[in-house]
């Protein structure tokens, strides 16, 4: 029976707990609820539809999958399917069509989750991977789609930094119409291409050509790290994907998850605070200049560090094991970020960290009590 | 009847990606679009019916230590052949199947072939075994690649059959690596199935 298989997510030994899939996926549901509800509020009633259009196809997904493997279909209301198409929503830029979602999330459940014999079997993040299968196929859609908060359009204060650089930068991005917006990361990466030319520049022997340019990227740079900047990314006002904006909201839900006892600390502290260092050491535009503060609540981290960096599945089980699993992600953002192709390198960290997951265990798997140590 | 048997038993029961799983690298790389796969099949069966016939005939002559260095050269001999005619009448595809031309050399199937059916097996039934084969390692690449291109062009051969309106949204990952390996995926599933309920039945 679904509702009462027992959920071991630890090295023996075990002490007895009243846990269920069942419960876990729903405080994992309403854990997610309060950023649904500041994408809906930045966003528009669209964001909701794009949640609720994934969520359904998820369970649809996962029942039809049952059905055709003729396992017992319960198992497509443990929750898991919801969270699954949950995070792949919060993962998509608002502007996107509305049959993205759907597409998404059915390869995420049939090919990500069931194919390899359903919740518990997979390898890799579902969720992340349908956002890896989408962003692979239509990634006009995905990275074209970041619509700019409503509450931008009728606040005088339209850019999230408040200097006019930002701003200035955003409107030079090509496919950049009324409403689109550049996310805070694409503009950073901006600035490391002003940089590169800027050395390009001095190469060439063209000295003020190359002052210029890296005086417009350390005004972007010191615009992306003032306070106000930081407020609106800690409340969400900025662009993104519809989940990830709202530092502020999700920390509600992981501070839920936590007093439930879902969420270990262990995989979410490893993972933000080895971008946080990084962020600090290789950041910026040199070396040890760089924003921490700015690098965690940009982007997508903190949504990944706690709701998918802590994929029960999908993560190691021993404890060394996890925090190995957080610093090992978290270089991986970083070096995205910093020389990747991407703005932010989140999702496919934490799906290459996936893939390795059962050779850490392997390699922090704790002694057997009373083993002697051999040659100890 | 035994020469019928050696024909057929490449198409379907033996077929040589389906069933043995050979010859992956060829099949993964160049299915992108049916022409591609056509072209590729039909290049990959000729190297397979010359080789096989020129194998089977030295079969007796070939030293057995070094059979493989024998092998290498005469289907080394062809696929330069292959290369060379296809540069000269028809350079487009020359040109999208690229390095996947002189590969053959190291195909799998075609070595295969060679050393488990031709050095033991008459002229007739090794030419029979190469034609079967290679109509099978066609089949199974026209069947992946139609998916992969309508998939992710909108098109069959060329030839615009799901409208404009999705070729400007195609589903990008058929033509990339990771949709060959998901495709392949599946259509070996459908082929198990298919095989565990033939097993079924008897």
């Amino acid at each position: 029976m679904a509702q009462t298989r027992r959920f071991e997510l630890a090295m023996s030994p075990h002490v007895g707990a009243n846990q269920t899939t069942r419960k876990i996926m729903f405080d994992v549901v309403i854990a997610l609820l309060p950023a649904l509800a500041a994408a809906t509020w930045f966003f528009g009633p669209r964001a909701l539809l794009i949640v609720f259009l994934s969520a359904a196809t998820a369970v649809v997904a996962e029942f039809l999958c049952l059905k055709f493997m003729k396992r017992p279909v319960s198992f497509a209301l443990d929750g898991s399917a919801i969270v699954t198409g949950m995070l792949l929503a919060y993962n998509l830029p608002s502007g996107v069509p509305i049959w993205l979602p759907v597409i998404g999330t059915a390869f995420a459940i049939v090919v990500g989750k069931q194919a390899f014999g359903g919740l518990g079997h997979n390898i890799v993040n579902p969720a992340l991977l349908g956002r890896a299968f989408l962003m692979a196929s239509f990634p006009i859609l995905m990275t074209a789609g970041w619509a700019a908060p409503e509450a931008w359009n009728s606040s005088e204060d339209i850019s999230w930094g408040t200097s006019g650089i930002a701003m200035e930068e955003m409107s030079t991005i090509p496919m950049a119409d009324a409403i689109s917006g550049a996310t805070p990361l694409n503009v950073l990466k901006q600035t490391f291409d002003l940089d590169a030319s800027a050395a390009n520049a001095r190469n060439e022997g063209n000295t003020t050509e190359a002052q210029s340019l890296e005086e417009r990227a350390d005004g972007i740079r010191s615009a992306l790290s003032c306070n106000s900047t930081y407020m609106n990314l800690l409340i969400g006002r900025s662009g993104g994907c519809l989940g990830e904006t709202s530092v502020i909201l999700l920390l509600v839900g992981a501070i839920y998850l936590v007093m439930r006892g879902v969420l270990e600390l262990r995989l979410p502290v490893s993972y933000l605070g080895t971008v946080a260092v990084l962020a600090w050491v290789f950041g910026g535009s040199g070396w040890f200049n760089g924003d921490p503060l700015f690098h965690v609540l940009a982007g997508g981290v903190i949504l990944g560090g706690i709701f998918m960096v802590s994929d029960m599945v999908t993560t190691p089980v021993t404890p060394k094991g996890r925090i190995i699993f957080g610093i090992g992600a978290g270089l991986l953002t970083m070096v995205i970020r910093r020389w990747g192709g991407y703005p932010e390198g989140c999702s496919y960290s934490i799906l290459l960290m996936n893939l390795v997951t059962p050779l850490i265990d392997k390699l922090t798997l704790p002694r057997v009590f009373g083993e002697v140590k051999k040659n100890g | 009847m035994s020469l019928i048997k050696d024909f057929t038993k490449g198409i379907y029961r033996e077929n040589p990606v389906f069933r043995l799983v050979l010859g992956m690298c060829p099949f993964l790389a160049v299915t992108t679009s049916v022409e591609n796969a056509l072209g590729m099949g039909a290049a990959a069966t000729f190297v397979l019916i010359c080789s096989n016939f020129l194998v089977s005939l030295f079969r007796n002559i070939i030293p057995s230590k070094v059979r493989i260095p024998c092998y290498i050269v005469i289907i080394a001999t062809f696929v330069t052949l292959v290369d060379m005619v296809m540069n000269a009448y028809l350079p487009d595809l020359h040109r999208s199947l690229g390095i996947f031309i002189p590969l053959i050399v190291v195909n799998c199937i075609i070595l295969g072939r060679a050393e488990g059916f031709a050095n033991r097996h008459p002229v007739l039934n090794s030419i029979a075994d190469a034609v079967g084969m290679g109509i099978g390692f066609t089949l199974a690449m026209v069947i992946l690649a139609s998916f992969r291109e309508l998939l992710g062009n909108g098109t069959l051969l060329n030839i615009n059959v799901l409208g404009s309106a999705y070729q400007n949204q195609p589903l990008l990952i058929a033509i990339l690596a990771p949709g060959a390996f998901i495709l392949l995926s599946f259509i070996l599933g459908f082929f198990n199935i298919l095989e565990k309920r033939k097993g079924g039945r008897q």
